[in-house]
């Protein structure tokens, strides 16, 4: 929806452009000869009219200096090429986005939904200790305080275990439905890492088919010179075929097998 | 038209990377908080690390020091020590020294404090028509004590922008920034 709407605005752009340049600079270099003006006139009418019709049959786009779209799906990703982290999730981010798009996989947001329901439940404690001090003022509410604060203590060990071992480093699950409808889903998970002060970025495709259960993985491990730009932008087309490369490579197998 | 770059993380973010931002922020705060309140289960004083505001204890403690306190009911009250009491009306607690005291026999206590620098003692300062202070009244014994860092918190009580500045750009920067 945001790309064809991304469209509209580009055709409807142009068309306002060569309609508002008028007779002098429309077409090529009518405006050199004052001579041809009266004939380059009659031919110039009917592309004027033709070019203007974008602009009548799109909806007529809001003055730049009010569009203040919150979503930037289409923007090129530029991030400040030395900032490990920022690197790290912007090419996390990209892999996805490839995954998700091209290949068309559903994402199962399980792994990240577990995380976010242990430091749910631990801001829920860290509040309920908060208001109960509130009500009943310190020396009564010492029990509640002392329950809620060993809580909250067992929760965050729960959450760096869960991080550490049950999450790992995989930033995506990713299932493909079969297309017959029988067998259980394929299961693709993505998991990424990048040193600190390093360069070299490891990215790991992880299949695990449904019906067998058996689990292949492949990586790459590259420089992230090689995926941005001078100025921190992220090149998509030298990107998009590595994780195309390593999908495949994947794919392949389990058709050979 | 502003070019805010830096809200580029945060708007190609899908809902649950934006709320696990606020998670993120959420538990920052619930952490201080939880740390704070674990001290004062542990120490049994509701106010566990108390700033030195003025000169009256020198040269014990100057303006600026920062004190741990611990109030344990099974710790006797005895002269000489450096209580933090709080009196009533007043919101600001209190850290002077024990002068004399009186004990009942059920251990019902009632003492007098002074500040070492002072010329009197601190019944200039009690409520009108209160000669001497109670068990109920303390908020803690000093049991130990960093110098100079709590000249930070003065200064952020006596000058409120700076501190709403800096606590505004702290939640900014962690809800913007990933990891």
């Amino acid at each position: 929806m945001a790309a064809a709407a991304v469209q509209g605005g580009r055709s409807g752009g142009s068309g306002g452009c060569s309609g508002a340049g008028g007779a002098s600079n429309c077409g090529t270099g009518s405006g050199r000869s004052g001579l041809l003006d009266k004939r380059q006139g009659l031919t110039v009418l009917p592309r004027l009219i033709v070019n203007s019709w974008p602009q009548v049959i799109c909806p007529p786009q809001p003055p730049k200096v009010l569009e203040l779209q919150w979503k930037i799906d289409d923007k090129p990703v530029k991030i400040d090429k030395w900032d490990g982290s920022a690197v790290k999730n912007s090419l996390d981010d990209s892999a996805k986005k490839v995954l998700l798009e091209k290949y068309k996989y559903v994402e199962n947001f399980g792994l990240i939904d577990g995380r976010l329901t242990i430091c749910t439940i631990s801001c829920f404690f860290a509040i309920v200790a908060l208001i109960w001090d509130y009500m009943h003022p310190f020396p009564e509410s010492k029990p509640v305080l002392a329950l809620c604060v060993i809580s909250y203590f067992v929760m965050m060990g729960i959450l760096t275990i869960y991080t550490s071992y049950k999450e790992k480093s995989i930033f995506l699950v990713a299932h493909r439905k079969d297309p017959t409808g029988m067998d259980p889903d394929d299961i693709w998970q993505l998991s990424s890492s990048l040193k600190r002060f390093d360069d070299k970025y490891t990215l790991k495709l992880t299949f695990i088919s449904g019906r067998t259960k058996q689990q292949r993985e492949a990586e790459f491990t590259k420089s992230i010179a090689k995926f941005f730009d001078h100025s921190g932008t992220l090149v998509m087309d030298a990107y998009e075929p590595e994780i195309s490369r390593l999908h495949d490579s994947l794919a392949i197998e389990r058709k050979i097998k | 038209m502003l070019s805010l770059d830096f809200l580029d993380d945060v708007r190609r973010m899908n809902k649950r990377q934006l709320y696990y931002q606020v998670l993120n922020f959420g538990m920052i705060v619930s952490s201080a908080l939880m740390i704070w309140k674990g001290l004062m289960v542990i120490t049994g004083s509701e106010s566990p690390i108390v700033v030195v505001l003025s000169g009256s204890m020198e040269p014990a403690f100057h303006r600026g020091d920062l004190l741990f306190l611990t109030n344990r009911v099974e710790d006797p009250i005895r002269v000489g020590e450096i209580v933090v009491f709080r009196i009533e009306g007043r919101e600001i607690p209190i850290v002077h020294r024990v002068l004399k005291i009186h004990e009942k026999q059920n251990g019902h206590i009632k003492f007098l404090t002074k500040g070492d620098n002072n010329a009197v003692d601190d019944r200039g300062l009690y409520k009108q028509g209160q000669h001497w202070l109670e068990k109920k009244d303390v908020v803690g014994r000093a049991r130990g004590f960093v110098p100079y860092i709590g000249i930070v918190t003065i200064l952020m009580n006596d000058y409120p922008k700076f501190k709403y500045a800096v606590l505004f750009l702290l939640g900014l920067f962690v809800l913007v920034h990933r990891d």
